[in-house]
């Protein structure tokens, strides 16, 4: 489905990801483990179309199709969604005007007719349950005022509403505490299946226990220097990235306290 | 040496129409004599310093437009309605409220005890001082609309006031408005100032609000005049103690709009609320001047003004709070935020507090910004057109006032121009 071949991007003239290649089947579930810095954000942008990175060689393709050459939005009507690690705050939008918007952009783009108020508030409230999100949050503004427990769910709420081809998950479990981010990987292995790829960006492998991945790729200073099964992230677990000769600031930090 | 002001032209000091009561034709008079040196705003102008270029009266723009003729394009609305066609009135198009605590009198048929009562109070909201076209305004009127409610009396829907110039030759007109609101009394005054034609016109608007004690004015004021409209407007309001005053002034840019709106908070506890909406574009210009005048202790006001500027359009807002000495327990708060869409376009705010009392919440705020691009990322990741994520994030940015206007029929109406406004703002995105 996706085939990312020997990509590199740089942001402001610094290059972060160093030739990247992957390539991930539909119904598979990747995990893109690594410390900070190593690009694993990066990735995540310059796949969902930020144009503030620069791709500066490289092709990434999309069912055959050259991903790269297309806009954020005609991605997106694709099948690529992105949930943010720092999903943006729109005071004035509400959420609801803002999914039926979106979910509608997407039934344009594959000539169906557009959601009522009625048949989109009755899916909404649905999905809203699933994430244990109060049908109420949809009437405030665009993660206006959101936990950040709340942001995650909401992103996830969007994907299950969305039901991307690829979803690419950056740091969903960052932030969360063990309840929500029950609820969260509930929610995103709600949408394994067979015709979709979920990859998944995360520093600490806690979330994998919860959504079990068929690869796990470690990134380090822009390339994925190692790659395995689920086992791999159990060993990152156990041993840090130090063992293969990788510098993680936090890691040691943490192993410290 | 400095050069001599320019003045006004002495032939805007013609009245036309004389059929009005004896005191308010001595009036005008009277107005028009002390204009005779008024000096035309420059950039030197203080109050005047960023919108004097855009003001361009030529003479043929002097004479007063025909009131005869066509009764003009007005608004369909539903209910209550006063339609001024270039200043004046025309009842064959209006629907007056036939209730006995609510008189709406033209100035025409005041008799002349009470148009001698009048003279008394025209003005008396404005500062003639530092709203000059207000008193050209007085100089000028050909016609005009005094609202009396006497006291407890109540409106059970909006009063709409029309305001259309038929632009079919150059001239001006001079609509003029004065309420007088009785104890406890309460009214939804709508006015929407609109336009047919072409040529080049001038409209000098008053209008005036006196609130007795406890009474409560909700005002919205809708400035949609086509791009041949140079308006000046004045909005004088003096409140006794614990009235209510609230207004909603939605203004799209044109050649020259220049809106003044002054508050007096002259009675103990009385509020004010004050929201703004300005959306320009082309080279269309917008300017709004606001004064709020804490004269008596425990009164509170809340201004809220959002401008928003696209292509080489020019916006304007100034906003004064001044605290007398008497005035403790003041609590006003001003807000202004502007929104540049595009590099050309230019806004310029200026709060300015005076504070004279030492007990007192004053808050102000003023900022200027272009749409959030980690906000529009996000909306096109959802596969939202960047069209369409422009003009969510725009309305975003004004949604609240716009929510606020207490009338269903003008926020459909300024909802169908701010699509417009939109369609050309975002024509290229």
């Amino acid at each position: 489905m996706l085939s990312i071949k020997n990509l590199h991007a740089s942001v402001e003239g610094k290059e972060i990801l160093k030739g990247i290649n992957l390539e991930i089947k539909a119904g598979e579930v990747h995990a893109i483990m690594g410390p900070n810095g190593s690009g694993k954000s990066t990735l995540s942008q310059v796949l969902a179309g930020n144009d503030a990175f620069e791709v500066t060689s490289g092709s990434v393709t999309m069912n055959g199709e050259n991903l790269l050459e297309k806009e954020t939005e005609e991605r997106a009507r694709d099948g690529v969604f992105l949930a943010f690690q720092y999903p943006v705050e729109i005071p004035g939008v509400s959420n609801l005007q803002f999914m039926r918007t979106s979910v509608n952009a997407m039934r344009h783009h594959r000539g169906e007719s557009e959601m009522n108020a009625a048949e989109f508030m009755k899916l909404a409230r649905e999905v809203s349950k699933q994430v244990d999100l109060d049908p109420a949050f949809l009437k405030r503004g665009v993660n206006e005022g959101f936990s950040g427990g709340e942001k995650k769910r909401n992103e996830i709420m969007q994907a299950l509403m969305l039901q991307p081809k690829l979803a690419i998950l950056d740091e969903t479990d960052s932030g969360l505490d063990i309840d929500a981010l029950k609820v969260v990987s509930d929610g995103v292995n709600a949408l394994r299946a067979e015709d979709r790829a979920i990859l998944m960006v995360t520093h600490y492998q806690r979330l994998l226990d919860h959504i079990v991945p068929d690869f796990v790729h470690v990134l380090a200073d822009g390339k994925i220097v190692k790659s395995g099964g689920r086992e791999l992230a159990l060993e990152l677990e156990d041993r840090g990235y130090a063992w293969l000769g990788i510098k993680d600031d936090e890691t040691a930090a943490n192993s410290a306290n | 040496m400095k050069p001599a002001p320019t003045l006004l032209s002495p032939a805007f000091l013609h009245p036309a129409g004389q059929a009005l009561p004896e005191p308010l034709l001595a009036l005008r008079k009277q107005r028009g004599a002390a204009l005779v040196d008024m000096p035309m705003p420059t950039r030197k102008t203080e109050n005047w310093k960023y919108s004097s270029k855009y003001l361009k009266l030529t003479d043929e723009m002097a004479t007063s437009l025909p009131t005869t003729g066509k009764t003009g394009s007005a608004l369909a609305v539903p209910g209550y309605k006063v339609v001024f066609i270039n200043g004046v009135v025309m009842p064959e198009a209006s629907e007056y409220p036939d209730l006995d605590n609510i008189r709406i009198q033209r100035f025409g048929d005041l008799s002349d005890a009470e148009a001698s009562d009048l003279v008394e109070r025209l003005d008396s909201t404005l500062d003639a001082k530092a709203v000059q076209f207000a008193g050209l305004n007085t100089a000028r009127f050909e016609d005009g609309l005094v609202i009396r409610l006497k006291p407890d009396a109540a409106l059970d829907q909006p009063l709409f006031i029309i305001h259309e110039v038929t632009a079919d030759a150059s001239g001006s007109a001079f609509p003029r408005i004065f309420v007088d609101a009785g104890r406890n009394s309460q009214l939804t005054l709508v006015e929407e100032y609109i336009s047919s034609g072409e040529e080049a016109v001038f409209v000098n608007s008053v209008t005036e609000f006196t609130l007795a004690e406890g009474a409560n004015i909700t005002n919205i004021r809708l400035s949609m005049g086509g791009e041949n409209v140079q308006h000046i407007g004045a909005t004088g309001v003096t409140q006794q103690r614990s009235s209510r005053f609230e207004s909603h002034c939605v203004g799209f840019g044109g050649p020259l709009r220049r809106h003044d709106l002054r508050v007096r908070l002259e009675g103990k506890g009385a509020e004010c609320k004050l929201n703004g909406v300005v959306v320009t574009q082309d080279t269309q210009h917008y300017d709004n001047h606001t004064t709020i005048e804490h004269v008596a202790p425990n009164c509170d006001s809340e201004e809220t003004y959002r401008n928003i500027a696209a292509d080489k359009s020019h916006a304007v807002f100034n906003g004064r709070i001044h605290i007398h000495p008497d005035a403790q327990k003041s609590n006003a708060n001003m807000s202004n935020k502007n929104l540049l869409l595009s590099t050309g376009a230019e806004i310029d705010t200026k709060p300015e507090l005076e504070i004279y009392a030492d007990d007192v919440k004053c808050a102000h705020g003023a900022t200027i910004g272009q749409l959030n691009e980690e906000s529009l990322f996000y909306l096109v990741s959802r596969g939202i057109g960047r069209r369409e994520a422009n003009v969510l994030l725009t309305m975003a940015f004004i949604n609240e006032l716009v929510t606020q206007i207490p009338v269903e029929a003008v926020r459909d109406t300024v909802q169908a121009r701010l699509s417009q406004f939109f369609d050309q703002a975002f024509q290229e995105v």
